[in-house]
């Protein structure tokens, strides 16, 4: 059966009834919107179910391997755009 | 040497992309308040080895651009130190976030004059005069000698605030009385990523440190004297 996902399935902040004010000081005003939310409950598969294993700790190594590949894509940029300078820099030179 | 350096970038960027894969994916021992935060001992540690390294080069040319004058040994000088700097700026801000969770864990602090930290600041701000130094001094000899003098006293002052001063006294930062730092106690698999992260960021360190010269010679070939 397939789960019916609701355009917005999450209170806005403004529905937030008065029993949400009564949860405990354990969770923070934020969880208290969120805290009587129903989840989709359809099991993670594929990609999904990988990123969120070990606390989701793989969702921020997903993160930080692509800020890396970021840095590593400027530097080679920066690489590149030098040695251009170098050789202009020389051909002009020899020129005059 | 200059066809060899994109075999040598390639290799750190290999290195370092191994380094990252495996901080996150190697077990570590689950201790209570660090939890995974037990990482960040391959982020945030090596960038303050790396700030040393990178201070160390800098004075190293500073040193030599004062025995025998040379642009070229200043602009090296020069560079090492901006880029230790970001590394050190780095080290401070990773430091931060990782004492806000553990140890003002359920408080708002974020900063609370903890002597490790504090010094630390302090050595970055010796270093941020450095700078404004520099700026500060139109003529590029006159450049060169002053502030490589001052340089020679930013170095002198970090080993004490960075190593000396932060044992001597009570501290939430490892290393204190009490409260070994990286030692026989750490557990040896962490050890199996950290010296790798560690060289990985120090070999990043001389890669932005390259770019940097570089772009200081071609500078200078056509006139510009900063």
């Amino acid at each position: 059966m397939r789960h019916e996902i609701p355009l917005i399935w999450h209170p806005v902040p403004q529905d937030a009834t008065a029993d949400s004010q009564a949860v405990s000081d354990a969770q923070t005003a934020y969880d208290s919107v969120w805290a009587d939310t129903s989840m989709p409950v359809q099991q993670s598969t594929g990609l999904e179910a990988q990123l969120l294993k070990e606390d989701k700790l793989y969702a921020v190594l997903a993160v930080v391997l692509i800020i890396w590949l970021g840095i590593v894509f400027f530097l080679l940029r920066t690489d590149r755009r030098i040695d251009r300078l170098e050789r202009r820099v020389d051909t002009q030179n020899s020129d005059s | 040497m200059k066809n060899r350096y994109p075999i040598i970038r390639t290799l750190i960027i290999l290195w370092m992309s191994v380094v990252i894969v495996g901080a996150f994916l190697m077990d570590i021992p689950r201790m209570s308040i660090l939890e995974h935060t037990a990482r960040n001992l391959y982020f945030h540690v090596p960038m303050w080895f790396t700030m040393m390294a990178g201070m160390t080069v800098s004075v190293v040319y500073a040193v030599r651009n004062l025995l025998q004058p040379n642009l070229d040994f200043d602009g090296r000088s020069a560079a090492a130190a901006r880029v230790a700097m970001l590394f050190g700026l780095l080290g401070l801000i990773t430091g931060i976030i990782w004492a806000k969770v553990t140890w003002y864990q359920g408080t708002n602090v974020w900063w609370n004059f903890d002597p490790r930290q504090t010094f630390a600041a302090v050595c970055l701000l010796i270093y941020g005069a450095y700078f404004m130094l520099r700026r500060q001094l139109e003529d590029p000899e006159q450049r060169g000698r002053i502030s490589a003098v001052y340089n020679v006293f930013a170095f002198t002052t970090m080993p004490f605030l960075l190593y000396v001063l932060p044992r001597q006294v009570q501290s939430l930062h490892p290393g204190a009385d009490g409260n070994p730092a990286f030692s026989d106690i750490t557990d040896p698999r962490m050890r199996l990523i950290f010296y790798p992260a560690v060289i990985g960021f120090i070999a990043i360190f001389w890669l932005l440190y390259n770019q940097r010269v570089r772009l200081q010679r071609v500078g200078r070939r056509v006139g510009q004297d900063r």
